[in-house]
This record gives structure tokens, C-alpha cells and sequence, in this order.
């Protein structure tokens, strides 16, 4: 079902701009009223609601929700705040509440039918992962910070329900129950059980050579859990399997966002990936990276489905639709070059793509 | 000194620090004890106590408020503080714009000294020295900045090898007018005991007078004296050790001629008699003593002689001390001569401070050809095998922190053309620990808001004042 028709739409670039204007280079959806500083996290709405609601936490200090229309429009729904800037947002798994973590320490609910937010969780410094856990016998909000701990929180409680230490600050995790996983400075790996109550499972030496900059839980085709494929600074990414029949050849890694593919001449210019996001029917995954550009992977068949065109800025998130039709992706500064080649002036954007085709696997086993 | 030894504490332990110069903690750790005014509470007492025997000594000594601290925090397990406050320095190395960065490393290491009282791993010591030093290598204003050299100190003590790294530090021309690098560079050769070099180092020092000048003459004085009192102390244990009753005072001038007997070549006239022992009568026995000893144990005895005639001097009540114990009068009256070379007995002073006898050979190497040596640029004789550095990246076997060092500011040129990390990994990589983007920019991100805090709050101020 195509979402968007053709793309007549916004980001059609006939603007009367300069046509050298690379900033939507594929030419997707814009979404209106983009926040006004780099954007650090997407969302959308989970499959119990209606609709495809989209939320985005930003250095504006801003958590934003719009909803995405079947016709491709875009309508900014509401608006919440924190004191410092935003760095992971989650849904709960009926779509009523929001959670948003920011550098201000603080983790929040905002519930989105009373537009009301109440702070429910607390660190020593900032909180860089939210993400919601949904066990048959219990429910609760897992924050990750670089204050080195990983706490669950009962939002009914001001102090955690866990708090579980980690080797080194938290710089990206992820859920699928039963499992998680987090991904720590000093290339640190560790895996989480959540039956029951959550503990450790197991540490793992990291697969990769770089700083962990971003992770993502994929499902076997009994849809559970089954490993993970994590994002590095230098443009690489590794499948990793929990228990898998033969690690040896089961697991891999691959280049992703580098420039000069075939042209030894001049050196290579790799970048970071900034995320990673599976698809919900497909299980393929799409990777955004510092290089401005977005990749499509099928890890089953190791093979790359596409790569984009380009931007001009980074892509600093991605996150699909529950359905697998919209893939969303932002278009900021994410720092790697520090700060003086921030613009503050410079415009931040987030754009939606059509997902159903794109991200089909390679060969339909 | 004004010091009072508790019983508990042997006499190396005060003779060590005699030597590196402090003695005050000894005095805090007094004052707990003695006074009763101090502010301490018994708990902080008590750990202290419990934990003091794994407290590494610092030269300067531990600020005790910190040191409880720390100590308390390991116990409770929580290091949440300790974990803000190393991002605080982390945060602080990264956005740092003023002209003296220097300082920001300088405390940070100080800080991490103090926090982690047992060092090890988890204080990432070793790290952050080896970043500190090798950022300001190239840095010529900080060349002979005492912080930056106390630094260098620390990293060169806190490695394998630490005589490489101060005759790397020369060659980079790094704390030459600095007295505390001759200091440290000559205790090393002091605790190897190659006196010799201990003593040439000094001499250059003055040489280049190095400053504080006073300072470095103070510790060539002391090192004088323990070389005096070392010289002191290898003729006793000789004498000792050896079974021929050879005389020196004039009942036993028929025997003055030695025959070397058993592994040692070297013969000294032995003096059983312990009024002999005055510095007089022993250059009096040395020199009666050339004809039959070797030349090499002889030549060294010479050389110590002048040095020890220099010292006598001005420190004759202190040798005057170190008289031998009368029993070997009885050994020699009892027993015959026997081979003796294969047992060694450490001598025991008077203070119960046991003398180490000397090697064989002659225990100072020509150090004149070791300062010829070029510059330190290729890869010096270093034991691969042995790598005390603790690092949170595992270094490949062969690497010390020295080639690290030298790697880094003459890398090696086949590598890293062919890739190019498109991010600032000098930014993310400049401490101790590394950084993320998101970190990077919340640094920044926090000192904004800080800033701007301050400036609405003065207006405030300014603002109240006017209404009044």
C-alpha cells in the first residue's frame, strides 16, 4: 500500500532554491516544524494505536509529536519540554505514554491524552537511554546513563525498583522482551534477561575495533529475539547472534558508511553510524550515518538493498512505522566534527520515505 | 627532625622517606594518634588503620580528608561522586580555551592520586600520565614547567623502565633547568645502585644549574652522605666476612699481606677492633692495603675515599656512630680461618637498618659513554617482557609506555593512508577516557547554561541593589 502516491509533495525541492541544494536529495516527505536543533531520537507510535503518530526528542530541550496522515501530510500534534537537551525517547506499548530522556538528569511520562509530563526517574548525570519494558508480570521504564548505572523504574515510584551497575557510562541500549542489551563506552557489551525480574546474562568481548555508538535487537522467524547488530564510530556494523549454531560463521561485520567504495587511490573516509533500525516485517535493517546518507541491509542474504543519495548534513536517527511503510529520518548536526562546525543557523529536518518495497529481502527464502 | 617513630614502623621505612625528603604524613598518621582534638571521627580512624598497609605514599603526602573519603566510598560502593567528578575533569580537558591547559591535567592527576589511594586499574593512572605527558611533548613553554615535569616524574616511576624514560626526557631537552628531574633521575640510579651515576647526574645538574638550586644541592648532599655511609657500612660487612686475622693496628702489622682467597678477589685489611673504626684510621688502612689487594675492588675504594674525606668533614659525628659491634673480637679469637665466601651476612647497623653488600664487580658503569648515546629515537634496549603498565587498552606484548611515546610523535608512516576517520578523534580520545559526540556536546552544552546562569544571576544582584 503506498503511502505517499508520488512524490508531488513537500520535498519535491521546487522551491525556488538553488538546485545545488542538497538537503532532501531523495526527495521524501518533509516533515512541518522541525525542532530547531539537532535531533537525537525518533519514535513511532506502537501497532495498539491508531494511526502513525511520530515523536522526536531534540537539543532544542524539546520532545515534539506529530501525526503522519495516510496522504503524506504531516500535523504537529503537541509539545513537551526538559530542562536540558532531549537524547531517547520510547512509547509504552498502548500508545498513551510517551517517555523522553535528557541530559538534565531526568527521565519523564508524558501522557498524551491529558498532555501532562511528571518526571519518573532520576540519575547523577545524564540519562542517555528510556526504554519500556512489557513483562507478563511486570511493567517498567529501563534508563541507561553515563552516571555508569542502568535503572528500572515503576512510575508510580520515586526511587528505582533495580539498579544495576554498569562497566563503563551507557552510550546506547535496546529492548525486545525478554531480552536487552546495552552498549557501553570502553567498547563494553552486556546482555540482560528480563524474565521474572531483569538480570545480567551475559558480557560479551565487543565485535568491534571502535567506540559503540548504536544498537539494535533483531528477531528470528519465530519473531523472538536473537541478537543484535551494533553501529560503531568508524563505519562498520556487526550482527551479533545470542546462540547461534556456529558463532564462527553466524556472526559478522560489515563497512557501512564510507566513502571511495572501489577507489583505492585516496583514503577512505569513514564515518559514524549514528543508528540502527530493523524493520518490523522484513527483518532487514536501515543504518544512517554521519556521511549524510542511509543504507538498507539484508543480513540474512549480507547484502546491501541501497543506499541513498547524499545530504547535506548528517542523519543522527531513523525509526520505522509499526507497519514497516514509513521509514523516518532526521537530517542535523550530530557533533562528530565538534563544535566548531555547528551552525546554529542551519536548518534540521525530518523526512519520511516509503518503506514497503525498498526494504523487501534480497532472496525470499 | 622532630619526627618520633611509633614502634610499629621499621627503619627503612623512616630512612625512605629521609631520602625522598617528606616526612609529614608520617606526622598526620601521628596526630591521629596523639592528639585528641582532631576533628576525625573514629570510623575514619579506623579505616585508615585497617586499609593503610594498601595506601600507595605520596611524595607529597595524602590530603587525610581525601584519603578517608576515598576509602569510605570503596567501602559503601558507592562511586557515583568520584564518577562526576573524573567527568568533570574528562569535560573540562575537552572544552578547555584558555593558555594553560596544563593546569587541567595537572589537577586532574593530582585529583586521581588522591581518590584512588590503592591505585590500580581502576583509577586509569597509568593512562592518563601517559596522555599528560605525551600531549605537551612538543609544548617547549611547558619544557621545564615543574608541574609538567613532576608529571613526566611520576610516569617514568610508574613504568618499567624508568631510567629510559629521563634519558628520553633529556634528549627532548624536557626538564633540563628543572632540579627535581636530576632528583628523581639520580635516585633511580641510586635505588640500582650505580652511585656513580647517581652522583654524574647531580653534577650535570649543576651544571646546567637547574633550579631551585638549593634544593638540588641539599640532595646531593644527602646522597653523599648515604654513599659515605654506604662505603661505611661494605667495609664492615667485608671484614666481617673475612676469616684472616690481618691486622691494622701495629700488633698485627706481620700480616698485612693478603693472599685473595675464594670467590672474592678483593681483600680488605680487616680491623676487628672497633675504636679503629674512626674515618682516620680506615684511609690510613686503605692505603696500607694497595699492594695486596686487586685493582678493581682497590681503585673503587680509592675513589670513595675522596668523597668520603669531603663528607668526613663536615659530618664527622655521624660516622662516629656507626662504630662495628665488638663481637667480632670473639669470632676471630675462637675459630680458625675457614672459606667463608659462600655465606653472606647482611650486617645489621645500629639502628637495625640492614646494609646490602655491594655486587663483586665494580658497580658503577662508565656513565661518560651513556650521555654520548643519541637521542633516544630508535627503540632502546627495552625488556618486552616486561609491561607494569596497567591500561584499559591492551597494548600488544612488545610495547612500553617509552615506545608509545616514540611512536607517537614519529609515527610510523605505511599505516592510516589508506583510511580517514571522518570525526574529531582527538577531541573524543584527549583524556583519559574516551568521549562521545553526545558527551562532547553536553560539555558544551552545560558550560552555556552555566555561563548564562551566572550572568542573570549577577544581574539580579545588580538589580536588587538598584531597588534598594
Amino acid at each position: 500500500m503506498s503511502l505517499f502516491g508520488t512524490s508531488t509533495g513537500f520535498g519535491a525541492g521546487g522551491f525556488g532554491t538553488a538546485t545545488t541544494d542538497t538537503h532532501n536529495p531523495m526527495k521524501d516527505v518533509e516533515v512541518t516544524s522541525p525542532p530547531d536543533d539537532s535531533i537525537s531520537c525518533l519514535a513511532f507510535s506502537p501497532p495498539a494505536m491508531p494511526g502513525n503518530f511520530l515523536i522526536g526528542g531534540s537539543w532544542a530541550n524539546d520532545v515534539r509529536c506529530w501525526e503522519v496522515q495516510d496522504n503524506g501530510q504531516t500535523v504537529p500534534k503537541a509539545q513537551q519540554m526538559h530542562t536540558g537537551p532531549v537524547l531517547d525517547v520510547c512509547w509504552s506499548e498502548d500508545g498513551s505514554k510517551v517517555f523522553t530522556a535528557s541530559c538534565d538528569k531526568t527521565a519523564k511520562m508524558w501522557d498524551l491524552n491529558s498532555n501532562q509530563a511528571i518526571q519518573i526517574a532520576q540519575h547523577d548525570a545524564p540519562i542517555r537511554t528510556v526504554h519500556w519494558i512489557k513483562a507478563p508480570n511486570y511493567n517498567c521504564i529501563m534508563t541507561g546513563s553515563w552516571d555508569k548505572t542502568l535503572k528500572f523504574w515503576d512510575t508510580r515510584s520515586p526511587s528505582p525498583m533495580m539498579s544495576l551497575q554498569l562497566p563503563e557510562r551507557c552510550y546506547c541500549a535496546d529492548v525486545v522482551y525478554p531480552m536487552a542489551v546495552v552498549a557501553s563506552a570502553e567498547r563494553g557489551l552486556i546482555v540482560y534477561q528480563l524474565e521474572n525480574q531483569p538480570s545480567e546474562f551475559r558480557r560479551i568481548d565487543s565485535p568491534l575495533k571502535h567506540q559503540h555508538r548504536c544498537i539494535a535487537i533483531f528477531k528470528d522467524k519465530q519473531n523472538k529475539p536473537a541478537g543484535f547488530a551494533l553501529g560503531s564510530i568508524e563505519g562498520r556494523v556487526a550482527i551479533h547472534y545470542i546462540n547461534p549454531p556456529n558463532p564462527a560463521k553466524d556472526n559478522f561485520t560489515f563497512k557501512c558508511h564510507r566513502s571511495n567504495g572501489t577507489n583505492t587511490a585516496t583514503p577512505q573516509d569513514i564515518y559514524a553510524v549514528n543508528a540502527i533500525s530493523f524493520h518490523p516485517v522484513h527483518g532487514t535493517l536501515a543504518t544512517v550515518g554521519s556521511d549524510g546518507r542511509f543504507s538498507f541491509w539484508d543480513k540474512d542474504a549480507r547484502t546491501k538493498l541501497k543506499t541513498s543519495e547524499q545530504l547535506d548534513q548528517p542523519i543522527t536517527a531513523c525509526s520505522f512505522n509499526n507497519n514497516g511503510n514509513i521509514f523516518a529520518y532526521a537530517s542535523s548536526y550530530d557533533w562528530s566534527k565538534g563544535h566548531e562546525y555547528y551552525n546554529p543557523q542551519k536548518k534540521n529536518y525530518i523526512f519520511l520515505r516509503n518503506a514497503t518495497e525498498e526494504l523487501k529481502p534480497r532472496n525470499k527464502k | 627532625m622532630g619526627v618520633q617513630p611509633s614502634g610499629k614502623k621499621d627503619h627503612s621505612y623512616i630512612e625512605n622517606l629521609e631520602k625522598k625528603g617528606i616526612i609529614f604524613t608520617f606526622n598526620v598518621f601521628d596526630s591521629i594518634d596523639q592528639t585528641g582534638t582532631n576533628t576525625m571521627a573514629e570510623g575514619g580512624e579506623v579505616e585508615w588503620e585497617l586499609c593503610k598497609e594498601n595506601i600507595q605514599p605520596l611524595k607529597k603526602g595524602r590530603d587525610i580528608s581525601a584519603l578517608r573519603e576515598a576509602l569510605s566510598h570503596q567501602q559503601e560502593g558507592s562511586s557515583s561522586h568520584i564518577n562526576q567528578h573524573k567527568q568533570a575533569f574528562e569535560s573540562e580537558l575537552r572544552v578547555y580555551e584558555g593558555d594553560d591547559p596544563l593546569d587541567v591535567w595537572d589537577r586532574y592527576v593530582k585529583w586521581t592520586e588522591q581518590t584512588y589511594p590503592q591505585g590500580g586499574k581502576e583509577s586509569n593512572l597509568s593512562v592518563l600520565l601517559e596522555r599528560a605527558v605525551v600531549r605537551f611533548t612538543e609544548d617547549k613553554k611547558y619544557h621545564n614547567d615543574k608541574r609538567y615535569i613532576d608529571i613526566w616524574v611520576k610516569f617514568a616511576q610508574n613504568g618499567p623502565e624508568p631510567l629510559d624514560i629521563y634519558r628520553y626526557m633529556r634528549a627532548q631537552g624536557i626538564g633540563l633547568q628543572q632540579a627535581s628531574f636530576y632528583i628523581a633521575w639520580s635516585e633511580e640510579y641510586e635505588n640500582q645502585g650505580n652511585f656513580r651515576a647517581a652522583d654524574n647526574v647531580f653534577q650535570e645538574g649543576f651544571k646546567r644549574e637547574a633550579e631551585p638550586h638549593e634544593r638540588l644541592l641539599q640532595f646531593h648532599k644527602a646522597l653523599q652522605a648515604r654513599v659515605a655511609r654506604q662505603v661505611m657500612a661494605n667495609m664492615l660487612e667485608e671484614e666481617e666476612e673475612e676469616e684472616e686475622t690481618t691486622a691494622a693496628k701495629p700488633e698485627r702489622a706481620s700480616l698485612v699481606d693478603l693472599k685473595p682467597r675464594g670467590k672474592k678477589k678483593a681483600v680488605a685489611p680487616i680491623n676487628r677492633v672497633g675504636a679503629a673504626l674512626s674515618s682516620n684510621q680506615h684511609s690510613l688502612q686503605f692505603q696500607g692495603s694497595q699492594a695486596s689487594a686487586s685493582s678493581g675492588q682497590n681503585s673503587r675504594l680509592v675513589i670513595f675515599d675522596e668523597q668520603k674525606a669531603a663528607s668526613a668533614e663536615t659530618s664527622e659525628p655521624k660516622l662516629e656512630t656507626w662504630k662495628a659491634p665488638p663481637p667480632s673480637k670473639s669470632k676471630e679469637n675462637e675459630q680458625r680461618p675457614e672459606k667463608w665466601s659462600s655465606v653472606k651476612m647482611p650486617m645489621k647497623s645500629r639502628f637495625g637498618h640492614t646494609v646490602l653488600a655491594p655486587p663483586s664487580k665494580p658497580n658503577f658503569q662508565p656513565f661518560v659513554e651513556e650521555l654520548d648515546q643519541p637521542p633516544a629515537m630508535t627503540p632502546c634496549k627495552i625488556n618486552p617482557a616486561v609491561n607494569s603498565v596497567l591500561s584499559a587498552r591492551k597494548p600488544c606484548r612488545s610495547e612500553t609506555p617509552l615506545k608509545r611515546l616514540q611512536l607517537h610523535h614519529h609515527p610510523l608512516q605505511t599505516e592510516g593512508a589508506q583510511e580517514q576517520s571522518m570525526y574529531c578523534k582527538e577531541l573524543l580520545l584527549s583524556g583519559a577516557a574516551e568521549f562521545c559526540f553526545e558527551e562532547l556536546r553536553a560539555e558544551r552544552y552545560r558550560q552555556k547554561m552555566a555561563v548564562k546562569l551566572d550572568s542573570s544571576a549577577k544581574e539580579e544582584q545588580a538589580g536588587c541593589g538598584l531597588s534598594n
